[in-house]
This record gives structure tokens, sequence and C-alpha cells, in this order.
């Protein structure tokens, strides 16, 4: 009965009962005011269900796997296995949509099917990631949270039936909620959601990203608490020599990430590809396989592993034992992914980062006792390295850290190391990872990736030399059709008394002078509109929209708008985007 | 002017619309909110019950851990003391405790890197440090070790942190005296010995330990202090007749162990102990027996150089009967051959100086056969013991 009321009161939901013709006349800015507030109140709702996700994952976790897992545990065995079975039919059968990390689904959502995300994705994601990473798949539970969010957005933008423009940028603000909650790091959140799901910088949502990260983290400190998802050891540059180890840590991290984005490329296509009713097994056998490892010796490489890295952080293992878990997790995460199993990316990178980092920082506390810092430091540079590397996501992975640690004095290594991962990674594999599973799903999103290749044409490409008379406003019209008749020119500019400029066609001054006398200004016979202001620096694409109106567009000198720098045409501006 | 903005030209349909829109929207808003507070609701339920949850299971885990690592069993404890920590991370006191595990099961790599790392967030902590200063020790590196014993002794401490820092003292004069360093040791329990309260449990351990560094005068010192005292304890007493009697001062020893030997306490020691007391007892009043001391009667006094001088003749006899005793020996022989063989006690009562000459013959001779000839037995063995500290017998 409830549930009815309700509906009649959104209506159904996917078809507004009042049209979005109509509401943009009775209550134009109706939509924008409704963004802030319901960006609010997204980050609640997201903050609240991505502490319930990470709750329910902790308690199927002790339920499945004992509240001290430790090797030789046979139900390291069988737990993951018998998850890997209930998640595949949830899956197959109910939440076809909950396949995978998050991160690609929302960017779909967004690009392709306008921001929608059904109810029914939201609850198949919670309850099979929470489910296969409770159970002790290799991970992790922000991307997820990043779909939730997501779907969160979708629902409620659909539910009060806004337009079509603002349903596609809700995603993307729910999916930063998401994300800024199973981080506790708002501005990695935005940054990540800004750079890989929406691809650019927008300040229409930007506001609202912001809004709905904040409240998304409140909401998830309220109840897990302030302190980060790590416990920050002492984080210290002791020595600028010490940069070098973190060179080098940038390097086998790049080549690391080279690895798992390879290892990830090959496998899950061919298990994609495998007959249909290997479907329902493939998260079985990965989990069982992942249950293996735990079993013989590493059951720290199951589930996301939190707080596993909080312990290498700390130096509580060697740095033999941290790179066999930096390697293992990479196996483990690899088979856990390509089987099918939902479940994020983003933990298990960390994982291997920390690993990595902590290895390397340890080795060097061992022989080179001098030189180096905190094995903490380390692992915390050894997180971001893999997540510029292997995710591509170099500033996010820059924020990341410095959030994670609160500290800035580590700046200077996180920045060498992520650069020198990031620009190896991409020589190795310039297609990034996301990327390679959206080819590989066939759909063909947009990535910042490519925008980063892509060289963008300026006005100043276009730009020609001043060829046609330029004029003042109060000269007149019999004076201003002498120098057309001398120069021979089809258009002119004219500069007004107050600086701004306009372009007339001889006919336009012809139809006019035919109604005024020939000692009237110039100025007289333009219209009331003005050419926009164009700068060399500015994108060619701006000027694009002006030309029906204007033969020619005039090119101001920033310094001195007065000045002319050159002139712009339509003809001018198509061959150059012909020469490209 | 309504919240949605104005707009001029509507109809009076459109505001109807409008209005109708309002409505919607507020009723939208108003149930977004209240399913936000059911999930809220929810949400805390859910939270609180696994948060109470987490504590029942770190506290179950750090019991085991703690039960593991007083029986034995630091892998175990390990495991225990990691899955507590995952329940309430952070919590130093186990981390502590896990660090110890880590090094009870020799993984000293991996405690050393856990006691490092936590020092890092705590860089005066004495506890920290004092188990750093194990690990160094376990490790052999000295210098290290010493390091952080000194850092220990200075670093901060919860609770009571006199009483912590004095058991640090004592744990690093031991392995001072492990290293024979023995000089810096002794240094270290004096020091000890100055700030240690009064307990008698405290002072024995302080006194044992400087017989270990080998002070045993100040040992003694510390013993006859707790001999002193209503309720002394039994090892008060043998640590003072063993002490004394090393130093050769048999009279404080033979009291002190015949107190031990009277102690309530001493049946129930075990019977290796009660022997070597017991032994100890009667040398000590052999020895009383056969010391000229300077507080006997002139006639006693020389009965007893007498007889010392007939022990140590018989000895010397015996010993210079080795062909190989002889040629180093022959000094000492033409010494004995001065002394008549028929000495009377009468000679010796009416020539000091004599009695003073012969005991010291009788002294050398059982320091130089014993050299010679090996190890004596009998009053010969109590004689040399004598011959050490002549003058300490009855100090």
């Amino acid at each position: 009965m409830i549930g009815r009321k309700i509906r009649s009161l959104f209506g159904n939901g996917d078809s507004p009962q009042i049209s979005a013709v109509d509401i943009s006349k009775i209550a134009p800015t109706r939509d924008e005011r409704l963004f802030l507030i319901l960006s609010i109140f997204i980050g609640v709702i997201s903050g609240l269900l991505v502490v319930c996700f990470r709750v329910t994952i902790e308690w199927i976790k002790i339920l499945t796997l004992g509240s001290a897992p430790h090797a030789g545990q046979y139900r390291l065995l069988l737990a993951p296995a018998l998850a890997g079975l209930v998640v595949a039919a949830l899956v197959q059968w109910f939440f076809p949509a909950a396949r995978g990390s998050g991160v690609n689904q929302t960017k779909a959502a967004l690009y392709i099917y306008n921001g929608y995300i059904s109810f029914r994705t939201v609850i198949g994601k919670f309850i099979t990631a929470g489910l296969a990473l409770g159970a002790g798949h290799s991970l992790g539970p922000e991307d997820p949270s990043l779909q939730i969010g997501a779907g969160v957005a979708s629902i409620i933008a659909r539910k009060l039936g806004l337009s079509k423009q603002k349903l596609r940028v809700f995603a993307p603000i729910g999916a930063a909620a998401g994300l800024a909650a199973a981080f506790n790091a708002p501005i990695s959140a935005i940054l990540f959601v800004i750079e890989e799901v929406i691809g650019q910088w927008s300040a229409a949502v930007l506001g609202s990203i912001v809004l709905a990260a904040i409240s998304s983290v409140v909401v998830e400190r309220r109840f897990l608490g302030s302190e980060p998802m790590f416990r920050i050891p002492a984080v210290t540059l002791r020595d600028n020599r010490e940069l070098f180890a973190y060179a080098i840590l940038g390097v086998i991290g790049g080549l690391l990430a080279f690895v798992f984005s390879q290892a990830l490329g090959y496998l899950r296509p061919r298990l994609r590809a495998l007959p249909r009713w290997t479907h329902y097994c493939q998260p079985a056998v990965a989990g069982m396989l992942v249950g293996a490892i735990g079993f013989i010796g590493f059951p720290q490489v199951m589930g996301p592993g939190y707080e596993v890295m909080d312990q290498a952080m700390h130096g509580q293992f060697a740095w033999k034992f941290l790179l066999a878990l930096a390697l293992l997790k990479l196996l483990a995460t690899t088979l856990s992914f390509s089987s099918g199993t939902p479940g994020g990316m983003f933990a298990p990178t960390l994982f291997i980062g920390a690993m990595l980092g902590a290895g390397v920082g340890s080795f060097e506390k061992l022989f080179f006792p001098h030189l180096t810092g905190t094995v903490g430091s380390y692992a915390l540079v050894g997180m971001g390295v893999l997540f510029a590397g292997f995710l591509r996501a170099p500033l996010t992975s820059v924020f990341m850290v410095l959030e994670l640690s609160g500290n800035y004095s580590i700046i200077l290594p996180v920045i060498l190391a992520n650069t020198i991962a990031y620009l190896l990674s991409r020589i190795l594999q310039p297609v990034p990872i996301f990327e390679v599973f959206t080819h590989q799903d066939g759909l063909d999103l947009p990535s910042v990736e490519e925008q980063r290749e892509e060289t963008p044409l300026h006005i100043e490409d276009a730009l020609q030399p001043l060829s046609v008379p330029v004029v003042q406003g109060r000269d007149t019209i019999a004076e201003v059709s002498a120098t057309l008749a001398e120069a021979k020119a089809s258009a002119f500019l004219v500069q007004m008394a107050d600086g701004s400029w306009y372009a007339m066609t001889v006919d336009e001054l012809t139809g006019a002078g035919a109604a005024l006398t020939p000692d009237t200004p110039v100025e007289r016979a333009a219209k009331a509109d003005r050419v926009p202001a164009l700068f060399p620096d500015l994108s060619l694409d701006n000027a694009l929209p002006f030309f029906p109106r204007w033969p020619l567009l005039p090119v101001l000198n920033r310094a001195s708008r007065g000045t002319l720098e050159g002139i712009i045409t339509l003809n001018g501006v198509l061959k150059r985007y012909q020469a490209v | 002017m309504s919240v949605f903005g104005l707009h001029p030209a509507l109809t009076a349909e459109e505001r109807i619309e409008k209005r109708r829109l309002i409505l919607r929207d507020f009723i939208a808003l108003f149930t977004v909110f209240a399913l936000t507070i059911v999930l809220g609701v929810l949400t805390y339920f859910l939270f609180a019950s696994f948060s109470r949850h987490r504590d029942v299971l770190a506290r179950r885990w750090r019991a085991n851990g703690e039960r593991e690592l007083n029986s034995g069993h630091p892998k175990e404890a390990i495991e225990a003391l990691h899955a507590a920590l995952e329940y309430a991370p952070g919590q130093r006191s186990i981390e502590v405790e896990l660090a110890m595990a880590l090094a009870a099961d020799n993984r000293n790599l991996e405690a050393t890197a856990y006691f490092n790392s936590l020092l890092e967030t705590q860089p005066g902590n004495g506890l920290i440090h004092l188990q750093l200063a194990r690990l160094a020790a376990k490790q052999g590196e000295a210098a290290l070790a010493e390091d952080h014993y000194q850092s220990a002794l200075d670093g901060t401490w919860e609770g009571n942190g006199y009483l912590k820092r004095l058991s640090v003292r004592l744990e690093l004069a031991g392995y001072l005296i492990s290293r024979r360093n023995y000089a810096r040791a002794q240094t270290e329990l004096r020091t000890a010995a100055g700030n240690a309260p009064n307990d008698p449990e405290t002072q024995l351990k302080i006194a044992d330990l400087m017989v270990q560094a080998q002070d045993p005068a100040d040992a003694l010192d510390i013993y006859r202090a707790l001999m002193k005292g209503k309720s002394a304890p039994l090892q008060a007493f043998e640590g003072a007749g063993r002490t004394a009697y090393s130093l050769g001062r048999i009279s404080v020893a033979h009291e002190a162990l015949e107190r031990a030997v009277n102690h309530p306490g001493f049946a129930a020691q075990n019977e290796a102990t009660r022997q070597a007391v017991k032994q100890m007892l009667e040398n000590s009043a052999r020895i009383l027996e056969l010391y000229p001391g300077p507080d006997l009667r002139v006639r006693a006094r020389a009965e007893r150089i007498a007889n010392n001088v007939r022990i140590a003749r018989a000895r010397m006899a015996s010993c210079f009967a080795n062909a190989n005793a002889g040629g180093e020996m022959a000094d000492l022989q033409g010494q004995w051959q001065q002394i008549p063989v028929n000495l009377s006690v009468r000679t010796l009562e009416r020539n000091p100086e004599l009695e003073q000459t012969t005991m010291s013959l009788v002294y050398d001779t059982e320091e130089q056969t014993a050299q010679v000839c090996g190890a004596p037995t009998g009053d010969d063995a109590l004689l040399l013991k004598i011959a050490q500290a002549p003058l300490a017998v009855q100090q």
C-alpha cells in the first residue's frame, strides 16, 4: 500500500508524468536546485550503503573463513569455492550486470545508457561482491562501492524525473560518493571519477561531486572512524639520495603493472570465450585456487587485505615474504577477476603496490640502513606506483598517497616514482587496463588516456594575417564604401567606440546604406550584437559556432584587446581541421 | 516568487501544474529523507552489532595469544595476536605482545622490524627499546643491544617506571656479565643497589648478580644487611655464607651458614644445596679451629701453629717426594730444614716472631704445593684457604 503511494507520487520512475518540456517552462531552474540537494542525499545514502557493504563483507568473512583464518584450514579451500558457485549462479540468472569491477559499467551507464543503472544491478552488486569478497576472493570493495553509489544516484534521479542531461551526470556523482566512502579519501575519489569516469573537468558537476563525496565520507567516518584506511607510520624523506631508491621502486612498479595488465588481458577473454556452462563454475575454480594459495601458507592474499597492507606498512614482514605476497596477490587477483567474479581492482592494486613498496623498503633497510626512511613510506609510495602504472590514474595516485598519509613531505618520492611507473607502463602497454576490458566487452568508451594523446587545435593554428579593411565606427558610410572599393574586399572589420568589434559584409553595408545617408557613421549601420572576443590560445572548436552569423572573426591580443592578431574564416578553419 | 524561479507567462493551467510539481518534489524529497533515516537506523544497528562482535573477538584472540605465549607456544600466539589486531587495529599493547611473540618464535627480523616500526611512532618508549635490546642481544649485536638497554633506561614507561627501569638495569647487568664486561656490570649494579627498594627479593637479585659480576664484597654487604631483617630469607644467609667464604671471611661465613642451616626453610632446599651448605659450614668451622687468630690465648695459638706446622710439613714431604717437584721446591725445602722437626708449643709461645715465620712458611707451603702437586684436600685445603687471605678470616 505504502509502496503504491510512493510510486504514485514518484510516477513510474522511468517515464515521469510531467514532461521535460513542461518542466522547463513552468520551473526552468528546478533541475539545478534539485541537483545540489540530491547530491547531498546521494552522498549520505551511498555512505550508509558502503558502511553496510563493508560490514557485510566482514560478517561473511567471519562466517565463512572464521575469525582468524590461517594456513592449513580446509575452509580456506571450500569457502571461496562454494561462494564462487553461488555468486556465479546469481550473476548468470539474476544479476548479469553485476559482473566485473563496476568502473566500466558506470562509465557505460554514463556514455551509453544515459546514466541508467538499474536497482537490480545495485542489489546484485551488493550481494554478489559482498559474498565473493567475504569468502576470500582476491578482489576489492571500492569499485563495487563506486557502482553502488552510481546506482543509487541513478535511481534517485530517475524517480525524481530529472531531465536526461541531469540524469546522465548523476551517475558519476554517486560514483564519487561511493568511492569516497569506500576509500575514506574524498579528494582521491573526486579526482578518480573526473579522471577515469567522466574523463573531463566539468564545472557543471564538480560542485555536486564534491558535495556528494564529502557527505558520504562524513557518514562513513561517523561509523568507521575518521582514521585513514591504514595506520600511517612516520613518513619521511631522510636523505635526498633516497630518491634513487624510490625511482627504482617506480621502475619495478611499472614493470609489475605491465605484468598484471598482461595477465588480466590474456586470461580474461580466454575464460569468457569458454562454453557458457563453464561460466557457472569459473568463479568456484578461481576461488578454490585462491584458497589453495591461502591454504599453503599465504592466507593474506585472500579478500581485500587491508589489514595486511597495514601490517606491511608497519614493517611487520620480511622483504622476501612481502615480494612473495605481491606476486601471489597478482596471481590470485588475475584468477578471481578473470573468472567474472564481481569485485574491484583497487584494493588488489593497492595491496600489490604496498607489498612491493614495503619489500623494496625492507630490502634497502636491511642492506643500506643509513640511506632509507621508514618502510611505511615505501609501502605508501608503492601503492601510488601501482595505482599510476596499472590503473593509469596518475593524478589520483599522487593525491591518494598524500591524502592517505596526510603528509606532504612524501610528495617528491610519490611524484617521482609514480611518474616513472606511469610512463614505463604507458610505453610497455599503451592501452590502459580499463580500456582493454571495455574493448573485450565489445564497448568503445572514451578514455582520458586517449584525450591525453590528442593534440587539440587552437585558434592560432587557423589564424590568417589581417587581409580585410579595418575601419572605425565613426567613419562615414561613404568613406567606408570608398575604402572597400579600393580594397576590393567582400567583408571588413569595424572597431566600435567602446573597443568592441563588428564584422560586416559589403552586402550588409549596402543594405543598410539604402536607408541611411552617406555621411552616417558606419556604426549605425551595424546591428546590436558584436563579434565574440577570441584569442589565439583558445580551442578552435570555440570559434565554429559563430560562423553562421559572422563572415570572419577577428582574433585579439590578450595583452591589448585593441590590437588584432589576425582573422579566422570558416574556410580557413575547415581547411585546418582537414589538414590534421 | 516561487522557489523554482519566476516565470511571468504562465497560464492558469501551468500554474496548477507548477504547484503539483512543487508538491510532488517536496513529497519526493521528504520520502528520500525518510528512506535515508531508515537506512541510517538500520546501518547503525548493523554496525553496532558488528562492533560488539569485533570487540569480543579481539578480547578472545588476545587472551588466547597471551595464554599461548605464556605457555611457550609462540607460533600459536602469533596467529592469535594477529587475529586480535585485526579486530582491534592499532592497539599498542597487542602489537607489543605480537612483536614479543615473533621474537619468542625466533623470527628476529620480523620482530625487529615490528618493534622498529612501533618505535617510530613512540621514539622514547622504554618497553620497545628493551625488546629491541633483547633482540639485538639474541642476534649478537652487543653495541646495539647496550644502546637499546640504555635507551630503555632513559625512556618512558607506563605504570611504575622506577621499578621497570630497575628491572631493565638488572637485565643489562646480567647481559654485561654474560659479555664478561664486569666493570660496567658492577657500575650498573651499584647504581641499582643505590636506588633499589628494600624488598628482599630485589636485594637478593642484585647481590646474586654482584657475585656473578665478581663483586663479592658489595654482594656480601647486601646479604648481611638482609640478614639483619626480622624474617630474613634463607637465600640471604646462604648468599652471605658463600660470599664471605669466598672472600676468606670465614668467621662471617660460619655465622651465616650456621643460621642458614638452622633456618626453617633449609629443609625444603634440594639435597645438593643442603649438602654444599653443610660442607661449607663444616669447613668454616674447621678453618676457625685451625686459624691461629690474634684473639686466642698465647698457649692455644701456639698449639694451633704447631698443629698447622705438622700438617704443612707432611704435605711438603709428600709433595717433595714427587721427583718432578724437587727442583721447584728446593727453596721451600731449605726453609723447612731451618724449622726444627720437634718444634715445641712452648718454643712457639716464647717466640712470637717464630710464630709468624712458621705460619708464613705454612701458608707458602700450602700455596706452592697446590701449584706443584695439585689441589690439596682435608686440612691442607683449609690451610690453603686461610693462606689466601689470612687477615680476613676473623674480619
